[in-house]
């Protein structure tokens, strides 16, 4: 999309000042809080369903309730993208902002014989927020009931349940150590997601921090 | 400024920090503390021995346990009611005042409640206020006026009083009570390996052991050592109210920094249950007159806040702890002039005062003056939390109190301490170190082949049972109940401890029967000439301890949606309309003119909520054979066709059209209401009876913004911004649809449809576009005067046009003939969700009709859910009614009577303000263009 020149705009409306990067409007506020919530809404987003056992589900090699992070050539470049099971035969795939046409491409190649898959370019209708810090679990335990402890939501985990009242898809993606989680939800709701995090967030110092491309 | 004239030295084990001074007020006098006092212990440092009036005779009412339970000390702090002044912490300015007296504390006019007394027995307003019944309003007025519940400012409250929280947490053991056994349980379970979180009423940790001897504080020390390294989560000033199924525990956590109060609610896999014991009062005559005393209050007083609770004292004394009283109470100097030793059958009669103690009266007449009386006559076990988990309480007359019944106890709950048992502090370690073990064996932190942690048995002393002396008193100190109110109960029948409660009101205060649970049935028990053990408790339910509204209700969390021309909505002045989650836009200030601009000239319209649906694969048209009442098999490639649900009664579920925009791709929209349920549905129709079908569903609705342009001029804005896209009408005629590019935005997919009975296009745009594509369509037309149209202006075209909204024009029960959909039907397919019910309709013909109606008075607007009446009976309402800016007159829509549907047809409205005005069914739903010549052009 990036090339119409157009600009894409993000449910929740960017932390001054706001910049254009990768033709996404965004923030660019840099944060070096102990705790910090991101806006990264613009990282391309591609739903695959596909049946739960079959060749769609070997080769994306990712099981329902895990993350792999792999690295995909894109058109001409190699670049990072995640790979969610998010779902009972269901898998979101998160990439660089704009790489929507290679992903759903790559993706459809992926389907095995006789699988019927869906490959379905999620990016325009979620919003996607990260939250990052030693506090992070104790910020999203306020808003959703699920176990964040590391038994059961360990690194590399991913689950949907409520989050602040809404249907979302919580991935726990550690960064450099600290604790990271990316909850995603429907696009509408993007900036009552990200009010609720930065209420909840308040007692610990949190900060917004502005979107810093691929960031994946 | 008041002096701290009962402030003792420093005490081994206070907590009060002397290096932190200040001030706060009290009834509008200022008094100095320091920071660690409570409310209380700052007040009796500076002499003060009065703090409340109690609930109904207002008598003068002090300092009895000086912890959490005090009944003496609920107070207004700011526009906070009800505060535990025995247990909130003093801050510097805070405005403590004492509630419900009225002119003030010390002469307060209700105390002639007093002088009436044996005129208010218990019961009394159960039989006063029952009739005449016309009077309970001024009755209830007035007795409002009694209530003790201290005043709520009509004002908003400030922020640090009404922003709650809440937290979910998933312990693998949780203990509750952070008294000694309660801390070597936690150190013990987290050692094996568990996840322990620590939950403690007061606000440190060490229960008996803060007010002990040198010993004590040492073993405390220790303690808290072994805690600091274990990695527990301690919440203090926290308190566990309620253990529901599978170990659901709900906690209050006080005293935050950001938040008044949070709610916990925690997922425990075994809950170790130590609350420790609870001293019982002893009921005789003036048992309530300020200066008489616990002796863990006494004790309390001396050694945590380094206060001296009296000048002469005489000590009544059962027990251990009572001995222990008086060596505090003479290291503190206060000369214990008596002490009444209740093991050798020594007994006081009564007190001697009324507004403080001046006195007591021994058994034999014998009188002695004292400003403190003290007593130490046994221990109630809070049981709460273990009755919640399935315990019986087991009376023990050896021990005088209750245990729990530990065979009921489902495994995930262990008690710990002394609920199951007395013993040295070495004893009592040794018993929950084995308990916090198991607790962490049984939540699966340790190996399961380890072998079950022996917990060993704790002894129990035998202690005298004393529960009243040879004098009525008081018996439930926050509700005013006395013994004898108490016997009056069982005199009138209600010989049962929980009718005993219900007509008296005993345990059902802020105490919530911890002090006086046991004194009540000990009392019934000896009245009605049973024991104990036959007369039963009555029922501990939570919550454990009072909770506060706000905490309950936690932080405000109502989703909300917007649509990403939401901003452009607000800067313009939009009326917001809240429909459902999403916030629209209304109107823009006159949706008459919004109407006339798309009959006239063009507009655009946001309705992004449509829902949206992308289907894909073989067997999509199954599925919408299926769902929809019509046909679907042939359905082409860039054809859209409207369709009509229903459930599998008939009635009519949602309507909208669906696209074919691939071979085995599909969009389908829904009414933007509907869009949740249609697609759970859909889901439940594929997951459930075809799961063989290949079809794959994913909810789109907000991957677009939905813009719908609609007017005569709206196919010209369209070809200014629209490229590669023929939008001529051969090229793209009415109910097709299109994908390609508009205003520089790919990925775009337009219907030929439309809701207003305009010339129309909807327009799916990729959300994050969506306010780009609004603004090139609004700059675009500007010469074209298009304008911007809300809900209501596109509510008022759809109603000229006679299109219906199910749920609207619709209602729970409407089938689909009824709805007028009689065209849509397809009865000769196969099979459909509702056909059944629809065969059955066509047969029996539908019993009402949706029809059009103009009033014959033009210029009234009869409100929506106006009845028709025939012949003094209901024979229809109208669904839906406007005045049309195109026809200068009324148009509604109405569900009528079969028998009434023929066009022509004249039918009375009954209006709200009772007038009856005549209406005509019309020919047509639509009352402009009824031949659709608009909308095809």
């Amino acid at each position: 999309m990036a090339e119409t020149g157009v600009v894409a705009r993000s449910p929740i409306a960017p932390a001054a000042p706001e910049i254009i990067l990768a033709g996404w409007a965004v923030s660019a506020r840099r944060s070096g809080a102990a705790l910090t919530v991101t806006d990264c809404t613009p990282l391309t987003k591609v739903a695959i369903k596909a049946a739960p056992v079959g060749a769609t589900a070997e080769r994306l090699e990712v099981p329902f309730g895990r993350v792999s992070r792999q690295t995909w050539t894109l058109g001409d470049r190699d670049c990072s993208v995640m790979v969610v099971g998010s779902g009972p035969g269901e898998w979101l795939v998160l990439g660089p902002p704009g790489s929507q046409v290679s992903l759903i491409h790559q993706l459809s190649a992926l389907a095995g014989d006789g699988d019927l898959v869906a490959v379905v370019d999620l990016s325009h209708g979620r919003a996607l927020v990260r939250l990052t810090g030693s506090w992070a679990a104790e910020v999203l335990a306020k808003e959703t009931a699920m176990d964040l402890g590391d038994s059961v939501c360990p690194d590399g985990a991913a689950f949907r349940s409520a989050v602040a009242g809404l249907a979302a898809d919580v991935i726990r993606d550690d960064r450099d150590g600290t604790r990271s989680y990316l909850v995603g939800c429907e696009r509408s709701s993007g900036q009552y997601l990200f009010d609720s995090l930065l209420e909840s967030g308040a007692e610990f110092g949190i900060e917004v921090d502005g979107f810093v491309p691929p960031d994946i | 400024m008041k002096r701290q004239t009962r402030r003792l030295d420093r005490q081994p084990g206070e907590v009060i920090d002397r290096g932190s001074p200040l001030e706060f007020g009290w009834n509008g006098r200022s008094y100095p503390a320091y920071a660690g006092d409570t409310i209380a212990s700052a007040l009796a440092a500076c002499g003060e021995r009065v703090f409340s009036r109690s609930f109904k005779y207002h008598r003068r009412r002090g300092l009895l346990t000086a912890s959490y339970t005090d009944p003496g000390c609920i107070v207004q702090v700011g526009d906070e009611p009800n505060v535990r002044g025995a247990h909130r912490l003093v801050t510097p300015g805070m405005d403590v005042r004492s509630q419900d007296t009225w002119p003030s504390l010390a002469f307060d006019v209700k105390a002639a409640n007093e002088l009436v007394g044996r005129f208010l027995p218990a019961g009394f307003y159960y039989k006063t206020f029952i009739r005449p019944r016309p009077l309970w309003p001024t009755y209830e007025r007035v007795l409002r006026r009694f209530s003790h519940g201290g005043v709520v400012s009509p004002d908003p409250l400030s922020p640090e009083l009404s922003s709650y929280d809440k937290r979910q947490v998933h312990p693998d053991v949780l203990v509750a009570g952070g008294g000694p056994a309660g801390m070597t349980a936690a150190v013990a379970a987290a050692r094996a390996g568990a996840r322990v979180m620590l939950v403690e009423e007061e606000h440190s940790l060490g229960g008996h052991l803060r007010w002990g001897d040198k010993a004590d504080l040492a073993a405390l020390h220790d303690l808290r050592s072994l805690l600091a390294a274990s990695g527990v989560e301690v919440l203090t000033n926290s308190v566990v109210f309620g253990r529901y199924d599978h170990n659901h525990v709900a906690i209050v956590q006080r005293g935050l920094p950001h938040v008044y109060e949070r709610l916990v609610k925690a997922r425990a896999k075994t809950l170790v249950v130590s609350p420790g014991l609870i001293e019982r009062p002893y009921v005789f005559a003036g048992n309530d007159v300020p200066g008489v005393m616990l002796s863990t209050a006494v004790r309390r007083l001396i050694n945590l806040y380094a206060v001296k609770p009296g000048d002469r004292a005489v000590v009544l004394t059962a027990n251990p702890q009572g001995d222990a009283a008086v060596v505090d109470l003479e290291r503190a100097g206060v000369e214990v002039a008596h002490v009444v030793d209740a093991r050798g059958g020594d007994d006081l009669v009564r007190v001697l005062g009324r507004g403080g103690v001046k006195g007591v009266e021994l058994v034999g007449g014998h009188r002695i003056e004292c400003d403190l009386v003290v007593t130490a006559v046994g221990w109630t076990a809070p049981l709460t939390l273990l009755t919640m988990a399935g315990t019986v309480a087991a009376y023990d007359s050896r021990a005088a109190r209750y245990f729990p019944g530990t065979a009921t106890l489902p495994d995930d709950v262990l008690p710990a301490g002394g609920v199951v048992g007395d013993g040295t502090l070495d004893e009592l370690v040794a018993h929950a170190d084995a308990v916090g073990r198991e607790a962490a064996r049984r939540a699966g932190s340790m190996s399961r082949r380890e072998p079950a942690a022996e917990i060993p048995a704790l002894p129990v002393d035998a202690h005298p049972e004393l529960f009243h002396g040879p004098t009525h008193g008081i018996v439930d100190f926050s509700e005013d109940v006395s013994s004898r109110d108490l016997l009056t109960a069982v005199e009138e029948g209600y010989s049962s401890a929980e009718l005993a409660k219900r007509y008296t009101t005993a345990t059902m205060g802020p105490t919530q029967g911890k002090l006086e649970s046991v004194n009540v049935v000990a009392i019934i028990a000896e009245a009605t000439g049973r024991t104990i053990s036959q007369t039963g408790t009555t029922t501990w339910r939570p919550p454990y301890a009072p909770v506060t509204l706000g905490a309950l209700a936690g932080r405000h969390r109502e989703p909300v949606r917007y649509s990403p021309m939401h901003p452009w909505h607000e800067r313009h002045g939009a009326a917001p309309l809240v429909a459902g989650a999403w916030i629209r836009p209304d109107h823009y200030g006159d949706p008459a003119g919004e109407v006339l601009a798309v009959r006239e000239r063009v507009g655009i319209i946001d309705v992004t909520p449509i829902g949206k649906l992308d289907l894909r694969g073989p067997d999509v048209p199954k599925l919408l054979n299926l769902l929809y009442v019509n046909r679907w098999s042939k359905l082409e490639v860039g054809r859209v066709r409207y369709g009509v649900m229903c459930a599998e009664d008939g009635v009519v579920l949602d309507d909208g059209v669906t696209g074919r925009l691939g071979d085995q791709h599909y969009l389908m929209s829904t009414t933007s209401s509907g869009a949740a349920s249609v697609w759970e549905w859909v889901e439940s129709w594929l997951q459930t009876e075809h799961p063989g079908w290949q079809v794959h569903v994913t909810p789109v609705t907000t991957s677009y913004a939905s813009i719908n342009v609609a007017g005569p001029r709206s196919r010209e804005l369209l070809g200014r911004v629209v490229a590669e896209i023929d939008l001529t009408p051969q090229a793209f005629p009415y109910m097709h649809v299109r994908t390609g590019r508009v205003a520089g935005v790919d990925g775009c997919v337009l219907w030929r449809i439309g809701f207003t009975g305009e010339l129309s296009f909807e327009l799916h745009v990729p959300a994050s576009y969506g306010l780009h594509v609004w603004e090139t369509l609004l700059d675009s037309g500007n010469d074209l005067g298009v304008r911007a149209f809300g809900i209501e202006a596109q509510r008022i075209l759809r109603l000229e046009k006679g299109h219906l909204i199910v749920g609207q024009d619709t209602d729970g029960l409407t089938q689909a003939f009824s709805a007028g959909l009689d065209g849509l039907i397809r009865l000769d397919k196969d099979d459909f969700v509702g056909r059944s019910e629809l065969v059955w309709q066509a047969e029996a013909a539908a019993e009402s009709r949706l029809v059009g109606l103009h009033p014959n008075d033009a210029s009234v607007v009869p409100e929506e859910g106006s009845q028709l009446i025939e012949a003094g009976v209901i024979c229809g309402r109208v669904t839906s009614s406007r005045w049309s800016p195109t026809l200068h007159r009324s148009i509604c829509l109405a569900q009528v009577a079969t028998e009434f549907a023929e066009p022509g047809t004249l039918v009375t409205v009954r209006l709200p303000d009772g007038r009856s005005v005549p209406a005509t069914v019309t020919e047509h739903l639509a009352s402009v263009d009824p031949e659709g010549a608009r909308l095809r052009g």
